[in-house]
């Protein structure tokens, strides 16, 4: 239902595929632009360019070309996706696993120091622009300490033994990326389970389980762990929107050829058919992993019924 | 606002210490906003000091590429960021409430239709969106408010619009109605001052989401060049190389100042917002 919205508003938003590949660009030659026009119709009607570009862009996938890189801008980008797919997913997992942890002990121990620290500490942390703490780790740990590289997902130039040298090298690379999107999610996963998992320790099979005496490990790890699933779930879909938007800024800080780093160079260049299929393809990836993120929660919660 | 609107505003607030630590974080911006001349320390758009000097008595934030003292042009740089974050946080308030109020009181086909725009805006990244319509836009930080109000009113028309589908059915709201009040005047007679309280926290809330927005686009060099926000610092800083000088100082310092005020900002709304909706109260 959602994705169906999306797909007839997205098309809409832009200002009609035209204004973009008219406005003035140095970078193109009178003839390339000429054959741009032509080849996507741009002398016809609104109305008819509209119907081209639905067409073009649900029967082959085809967003136009690159005026920067001479490619077409689908292609372009699926170069780039991988990379942020693999920061956005990698940290969402973890954060989601290390918040609901987190957000259940300080449930137990509500009110406690350890509850109140860490409602300040995620406070802090989200009230940072994301760009800021990964600027931050950078000068930190690639500048002074020099434990990571200052920029890239992989040494540039260097050839490989084996595969797993490659990957240790990409590893290398995205550590502090990851940490610092991390960082940034887990503050809010800590706080949404926290909360859920108090409402839930007021329910009456808690207080049955307490009576039989099970020990409290056993109440918050088998009995409080599973309703809160659910809400971690939605929260996750929520969630995701952030996460990408913060990945995208850390990418650019962090230099790595993601999305993220795609799209400041496109901005750059002013490469707008770049711009608009980034626009595009991040919306209908989130799209994705949320339609993802509910079928899980629908395996998971059996309440809870697809749309 | 009359005295009593602002004692009535203050008070839930220095009940809490909460309250006051988010009151304090803010003071402190607004006093560098409103009265830079007399708490700067330097002009911060002349050169005053050799370049990447390192924090020291003289210079307590040290110095830029060009020389400028970072703590003066911080304080400097406090208006336009703040004005970005409030002006954005209104309008963007405005705008929510307004697709809230139609939306929750038309109910129907007009309901589910700005809901479904709504929705579907919430759950994709706004960011990329920023940032091509920053593009079309150009430069300049009243283009930045406009480009954060047309993708951040969302959240606030969901809100709003919970709200009044609540109170339409209220017997006072079908009162005005049978006496034939039109739709205009329910709206912003008897549902708008209802609901207003509860905007003033809105307001605080968003305005934490348009200043790390408007530092993420200046940031990315959509602010004025000319004109020093917190945000185009850091822009200025990445870009003159501060990273690969180890200017610490010059990164830390400007990104902190918008934390800080984030977080306060935060604090007063979570506080109002806990205030006039006490089923929100945490501990």
């Amino acid at each position: 239902m959602a994705i169906l919205t999306v797909t007839f508003i997205i098309p809409r938003l832009m200002p009609g595929g035209a204004f973009a590949y008219l406005i003035e660009n140095p970078n193109i030659s009178p003839e390339f632009r000429e054959a741009l026009i032509r080849q996507f119709g741009l002398d016809k009607p609104i109305l008819e360019q509209y119907a081209l570009f639905l067409r073009e862009f649900f029967l082959s996938g085809n967003l136009g070309v690159s005026f920067y890189y001479r490619k077409p801008v689908m292609s372009v980008i699926l170069d780039a996706l991988p990379w942020t797919i693999l920061l956005v997913t990698g940290s969402t997992i973890v954060s989601a696993v290390l918040g609901m942890l987190i957000g259940l002990i300080a449930a137990a121990k509500r009110g406690r120091v350890f509850d109140r620290a860490l409602f300040n500490i995620s406070m802090f942390f989200r009230s940072m622009p994301a760009f800021w703490l990964a600027l931050v780790l950078l000068i930190i740990f690639s500048y002074y300490l020099d434990l990571f590289p200052l920029y890239g997902a992989y040494s540039y130039g260097r050839t490989y033994e084996s595969i797993f040298e490659y990957i240790a090298d990409v590893v290398h690379h995205f550590t502090l990326p990851f940490i610092t999107l991390t960082i940034l999610t887990a503050s809010a996963y800590s706080i949404l389970s926290r909360n859920s998992a108090i409402d839930v320790l007021t329910e009456d099979f808690i207080i049955t389980a307490r009576a039989k005496g099970l020990p409290e490990r056993t109440i918050l790890y088998r009995h409080t762990l599973r309703p809160i699933l659910t809400p971690l779930m939605t929260m996750t879909a929520i969630e995701l929107g952030y996460s990408i938007g913060g990945a995208l800024m850390i990418e650019t800080v962090f230099s790595l050829p993601g999305v993220g780093k795609l799209m400041y160079d496109a901005i750059l260049m002013t490469d707008y058919p770049v711009l608009l299929g980034i626009v595009i393809m991040t919306s209908a990836v989130t799209l994705m992993l949320v339609t993802l993120v509910e079928i899980l929660a629908a395996i998971i919660d059996p309440r809870v019924t697809l749309t | 606002m009359s005295e009593s609107g602002i004692l009535q505003f203050l008070n839930p607030l220095l009940k809490s210490g909460t309250g006051i630590v988010g009151l304090i974080l803010i003071v402190i911006p607004l006093a560098m906003a409103l009265f830079p001349q007399y708490i700067a320390p330097y002009d911060p758009y002349k050169r005053v000091a050799r370049p990447f000097q390192q924090p020291s008595l003289v210079h307590p934030l040290g110095t830029n590429d060009i020389g400028q003292d970072i703590l003066s042009e911080l304080i400097y740089g406090a208006r336009i960021s703040l004005f970005v974050g409030v002006i954005a946080a209104l309008a963007t308030v405005a705008l929510g409430s307004l697709v809230g109020l139609i939306a929750g009181y038309y109910g129907g086909l007009v309901d589910e239709a700005l809901m479904s725009v709504t929705d579907t805006m919430l759950l994709i990244p706004i960011l990329p969106f920023m940032m091509l319509f920053s593009t079309f836009m150009g430069r300049g930080y009243i283009n930045i408010v406009i480009v954060i109000t047309i993708f951040a009113w969302p959240g606030v028309a969901r809100y709003v619009r919970a709200q009044v589908v609540a109170l339409k059915t209220q017997p006072y709201v079908e009162a005005a109605r049978a006496v034939g009040a039109g739709a205009a005047r329910i709206i912003f007679k008897h549902l708008l001052p209802q609901i207003a309280p509860t905007l003033a926290a809105l307001i605080m809330l968003r305005a934490c989401a348009s200043m790390i927005a408007e530092a993420a686009l200046s940031f990315l060099g959509f602010g004025d060049p000319i004109q020093k926000s917190w945000g185009t610092m850091i822009y200025w800083a990445r870009r003159s190389g501060a990273i690969t000088s180890g200017a610490w100082w010059w990164i830390t310092a400007p990104g902190l100042m918008i934390t800080m005020t984030v977080l306060g900002f935060a604090h007063i709304g979570y506080i109002l917002e806990e205030y006039y909706n006490p089923r929100l109260r945490r501990y």
